[in-house]
């Protein structure tokens, strides 16, 4: 193609080349593939399948499926994490036209890549045949209009992790609700400690804790998208997390898992986090932290919200360009669904929690040393994947979203609430989505 | 530093204290050299280091342990050699590219300078604003444009945009008009010689170290580009050395290890820069004059 | 075409009997000549220039509009007016990104450029002493990348990895090279770093081209250095100088390599730092490539606006 359209812009003068090329679809992104044919399978001729992802040596686990599927070879390519650097060439891959077969997706990305017609609608290939395979709440999270865009690969069930010595300064041990966590937070501050850090400069802690709370920001419906941040739920959370700035109950100068955080953690200044179940290998990361540190079940809001939330958490899927979708698809559910794709991708890769609700993963299910001997794969984070905001889906421009939230939380220093924030940052996502050409309106009270 | 130069000139001339005079600039200078030659010197310190030296080290001391070769080694070796073909695909955008938008932009500015025609004024006037233009807010919609045409993510994609040098034209009309004896022009003509056959024998021969200038000016804007191949190319296998240095440097967070490859990068990367630079400077400022005198 | 020309050569001179017979001839392959020479540029300019502008202008004037959920039943692009502009200047991250620029532009061009100058008329006096050596010195991190340089800073700038921090120490300093307050400052040192010898290298070019009579004339009046300094050389290089500021204004608003590649050691630089991460952001993260052309526009609008009014006030106090 490229060789004939220079030629064509030769022939036909550059001028009325430039005037065709403006008048048809100048914007990149506009042209549908789910409404292609399907694509055949490869029926046995030898081909390479190229997945782009952030996570370390997994092309170790790619191996091993290449050594038992020699006709499906699959190649991994790093790229930079997502938004620091991932996704913006992943789309600029697919407006060129190109782009590798998998990629490294995350949930709550999902409905942007759909908007510019970037993933395949997988239950033309047959997907919705390993539905049982995946946790239902996840598998929620990548089906949309009828269709399914992403195989799940990961997630990120939310606990507490704690330091049984530092609560024990104050009697207190791991809290069960929110209020009791306000209420150690506060014993804690006259210790001259805290119990956890509130990062304003990242909406999806906030996120998730609206989600745990019984958020529902997005429903889409027959004439649109139906937004609601401004729900009780969320509103609940909001002036809960102003009380405790405003009160100096949680560190907002650093963000969990940062240099600073580090050394707090270590001497003791920093009493818990909660925190996704990934979280284990970077608080096993804490100097000195062996046997200091337990998980508990994270505090929960009252009867009306959730045992816990999901924070983080990706999915792998077939790009619009992949000349054979159908071998994509098998390699993914391979890849996040065996026992041996699993175990894999949490030795070498160290990926989050598995995606299946059969198995976690055989070394998650071992005592940890770290950890003070408890077995806190299987006795809190499985059963907090269990307890999760079934209802809870993303939708599109989540990035931007999430910027919007953040620059409104960054102004809490200067005195905005968060509630007013939230409220501010509603009004900013329905202009984004009148802005690019989507229909939405205010949930109705 | 700044606050010692002024002074500097500020001694009169007098011949007993000159000597005064030259310690004190010289001095200056030397602050300056420091300055601009400290993060070299820190990388090629730096270099020489394993990963935990260099972290447990004095940045600006050598370590009892002398990993160079090892470093370089892996950077040259690590996946499948990765490094030498960003190298060279640099070595392609620029040198390839540098060399066409030299005789392109000769051909035009020779053109410009020598000819009266309808129209020259507009298209010079036009070609004078595109050096005004940011090449950063063309290359947005550039790949908009390339992306219809089938063209991004390939290597044309970068080199079409590095063979056009606006200001290299300028200055090669510049150049023409103070240089290209019209009377040279005339005699070839009376022998029978085209006029392209003119240009490529007497203009350019003229023109010769206002190109070398244009070459440089070119060769180390594209050497130096990064937003164009960013938004231009998504395969590796494509980049030049910028963008894949830059590659490695975003993996350090979690894999230390890259600190070495990307400092031992950084280290192979300027060398021959560097060099070009310490040679070819002189060069650079015999065409540049022309430029700027205007 | 080919069976057409010879008809025509012939029929030209017929047409014009009047003047000699040399001319028409001469003045035909004259006439060509220069637009076959000017074709190669004028062929890649319109391609790599007009066309892009022409789009940029062009999607900046689009609205995409989606049926469905996701655009999955239809999308179309209709003339949008000047709502993509309104929108990008309502985006208060991109406005306060131009703000920043102008104020780094304020600061550190003027800076950039006395520095230069001051290290050109050092060179230049006879004073300095390995002229060569100094020279290539101050020239060499030109040769380095933008990306390469910021690369290199960055380690000096990241606490642990920075023996700069241990030498502040030493004063009793505990400097943070990549907060909120000072990474702006930070990223104007390495674009001094980057510039300021190839900004010395193009006044040096000038001050070479000032007559060495000149100098013989002020040495006879018995002027000083700094006498010379002020009321020989600084006026004769002013061209010079005018086109290393305006170059330099250009190369502000074009600011990416830097701030970008630093994000990933100072969170303090979000994706809206500069106007082009912003035109970047909104193109590749947003996927809202009409309203990253509007901003394309607007900053290429913002550089012309700056140069010329830069120039228009340079010419008005030469007169």
């Amino acid at each position: 193609m490229p060789p004939l359209t220079r030629r064509q812009m030769l022939q036909a003068g550059l001028g009325t080349a430039a005037l065709g090329l403006l008048s048809g679809c100048a914007t990149p992104g506009t042209s549908n593939i789910n409404a292609a044919p399907t694509i055949a399978p490869a029926g046995g001729k030898k081909i390479t399948l190229t997945y782009w992802s952030w996570l370390k040596d997994l092309q170790v686990v790619a191996d091993i499926w290449n050594a038992a599927n020699p006709n499906v070879q699959v190649k991994t390519v790093w790229i930079p994490g997502g938004n620091q650097g991932g996704y913006p060439k992943l789309y600029s891959a697919l407006a060129a036209g190109g782009g590798p077969d998998l990629a490294h997706v995350e949930f709550g990305v999902i409905p942007s890549f759909m908007m510019v017609n970037g993933l395949v609608d997988l239950t033309r290939y047959g997907a919705a045949d390993h539905s049982g395979r995946y946790d239902p709440t996840l598998w929620n999270q990548v089906s949309y209009s009828g269709g399914i865009y992403g195989i799940p690969q990961d997630s990120g069930p939310m606990a507490t992790y704690y330091q049984p010595n530092v609560l024990a300064k104050v009697g207190a041990t791991a809290p069960t609700t929110w209020d009791e966590w306000a209420g150690v937070a506060a014993e804690l501050r006259k210790a001259n400690t805290y119990m956890d850090c509130f990062p304003l400069a990242e909406a999806g802690f906030f996120t998730a804790l609206a989600a745990q709370a019984g958020a529902r920001w997005f429903r889409a419906e027959e004439d649109g998208w139906v937004i609601n941040m401004t729900d009780d739920a969320t509103m609940k959370v909001a002036r809960f997390f102003d009380a405790a700035i405003d009160k100096d109950l949680v560190q907002t100068q650093y963000g969990t898992y940062s240099p600073g955080w580090f050394a707090s953690a270590a001497d003791g200044g920093i009493a818990s986090a909660t925190s996704a179940s990934w979280g284990d290998a970077l608080i096993e990361g804490v100097s000195g932290g062996a046997g200091k540190w337990r998980v508990a079940k994270m505090p929960v809001w009252d009867s009306s919200g959730f045992g816990s939330g999901y924070l983080g958490g990706s999915t792998v899927s077939v790009l619009a360009n992949s000349k054979h979708p159908r071998e994509a698809l098998e390699f993914a559910v391979w890849l996040t669904s065996s026992r041996e794709g699993i175990d894999a991708e949490i030795k070498n890769c160290g990926i989050g929690w598995s995606p299946s609700p059969d198995f976690i993963g055989t070394t998650r299910q071992q005592p940890s040393d770290f950890f003070s001997g408890q077995n806190y794969n299987e006795e809190v984070f499985a059963p907090a994947a269990l307890e999760q905001n079934t209802d809870w889906s993303w939708w599109p421009s989540q990035q931007q979203s999430f910027n919007i939230l953040s620059d409104g939380f960054r102004q809490k220093a200067s005195g905005t609430t968060l509630v007013d924030s939230v409220a501010s940052a509603e009004e900013k996502i329905i202009q984004v989505f009148k802005n690019s050409g989507l229909s939405i309106r205010k949930e109705q009270a | 530093m700044t606050a010692t130069l002024p002074q500097a000139p500020a001694r009169p001339a007098r011949p007993s204290r000159r000597k005064g005079t030259q310690i004190l600039v010289t001095g200056a200078l030397v602050v300056a050299a420091l300055y601009f030659l400290a993060p070299v010197y820190w990388v090629v310190v730096a270099s020489t280091k394993s990963t935990e030296d260099l972290f447990a080290t004095n940045g600006f001391a050598f370590a009892a342990n002398f990993n160079l070769w090892n470093n370089l080694a892996q950077v040259l070796s690590y996946d499948g050699g990765i490094f030498v073909r960003w190298f060279l695909n640099s070595v392609l955008y620029a040198g390839v590219g540098a060399l066409l938008a030299t005789y392109i932009a000769a051909a035009g500015g020779y053109a410009l300078a020598k000819y009266k025609f309808k129209g020259s004024n507009l298209v010079f006037g036009i070609i004078l604003g595109g050096v005004l233009v940011p090449g950063t807010a063309t290359a947005l919609p550039l790949f908009l444009l390339f992306s219809q045409m089938g063209l991004a993510n390939t290597y044309w994609s970068v080199l079409l945009p590095s063979l056009v040098s606006p200001f290299g034209l300028f200055l090669c009309r510049i150049y023409a008009q103070a240089t290209v004896d019209p009377a040279l022009i005339e005699a070839a003509r009376l022998d029978g010689a085209g006029e392209i056959r003119i240009f490529h024998t007497v203009g350019l021969r003229v023109l010769t170290p206002a190109l070398v200038t244009v070459f440089l000016f070119q060769l180390v804007g594209v050497w130096n580009n990064y937003f164009l191949p960013l938004v231009m190319l998504s395969d590796t296998k494509l980049y030049p050395i910028t963008l894949g240095l830059n590659n490695w440097l975003s993996q350090v967070n979690r894999l230390p290890e890259f600190y070495q490859l990307t400092t031992g990068g950084v280290l192979l990367s300027i060398i021959p820069l560097a060099i070009a630079m310490v040679v070819l400077q002189r060069f650079w400022r015999g065409g540049l004059t022309e430029g700027s005198v205007k | 075409m080919s069976t057409t020309k010879p008809l025509k050569r012939r029929a030209l001179p017929q047409a014009g009997q009047a003047r000699s017979s040399e001319a028409p001839r001469k003045s035909r392959a004259q006439d060509r000549a220069p637009w076959l020479l000017l074709a190669p540029f004028l062929a890649l300019f319109l391609l790599t220039f007009i066309l892009p502008i022409v789009v940029a202008v062009f999607s900046s004037f689009t609205k995409v509009t989606r049926s469905g959920l996701f655009g999955e039943a239809g999308i179309s692009s209709n003339f949008a007016g000047f709502s993509n502009y309104a929108q990008a200047l309502a985006d208060g991250n991109f406005v306060a990104s131009i703000g920043r620029m102008l104020v780094f532009g304020a600061v550190q061009v003027p800076l950039m450029i006395a520095l230069s100058t001051v290290l050109a008329l050092l060179l230049e006096s006879a004073s300095a002493r390995w002229p060569g050596f100094f020279r290539a010195a101050f020239f060499l991190p030109y040769g380095v990348p933008g990306v390469i340089a910021t690369i290199l800073w960055s380690f000096l700038y990241v606490p642990g990895l920075s023996p700069l921090y241990d030498f502040a120490e030493l004063f009793g300093l505990s400097p943070d090279f990549l907060g909120p307050k000072t990474v702006l400052w930070s990223i104007a040192n390495i674009v001094t770093w980057s510039y300021t010898g190839y900004n010395m290298l193009i006044i040096i070019a000038q001050l070479k081209a000032i007559p060495g009579e000149v100098y013989e004339a002020a040495k006879m009046d018995g002027a000083s250095p700094l006498r010379v300094a002020f009321s020989i050389q600084l006026p004769l290089i002013q061209p010079a100088l005018v086109l290393t500021t305006i170059f330099s204004i250009i190369g502000t608003l074009q600011l990416f390599a830097e701030p970008q590649v630093l994000q990933s050691v100072s969170p303090a630089i979000d994706s809206q730092f500069t106007p082009n991460l912003s035109a970047y952001t909104t193109a590749f993260a947003y996927n809202d490539y009409n309203v990253a052309a509007a901003q394309a526009v607007l900053i290429a609008l913002v550089a012309f606006t700056l140069s010329f009014a830069f120039l228009a006030f340079t010419n008005r106090k030469t007169k």
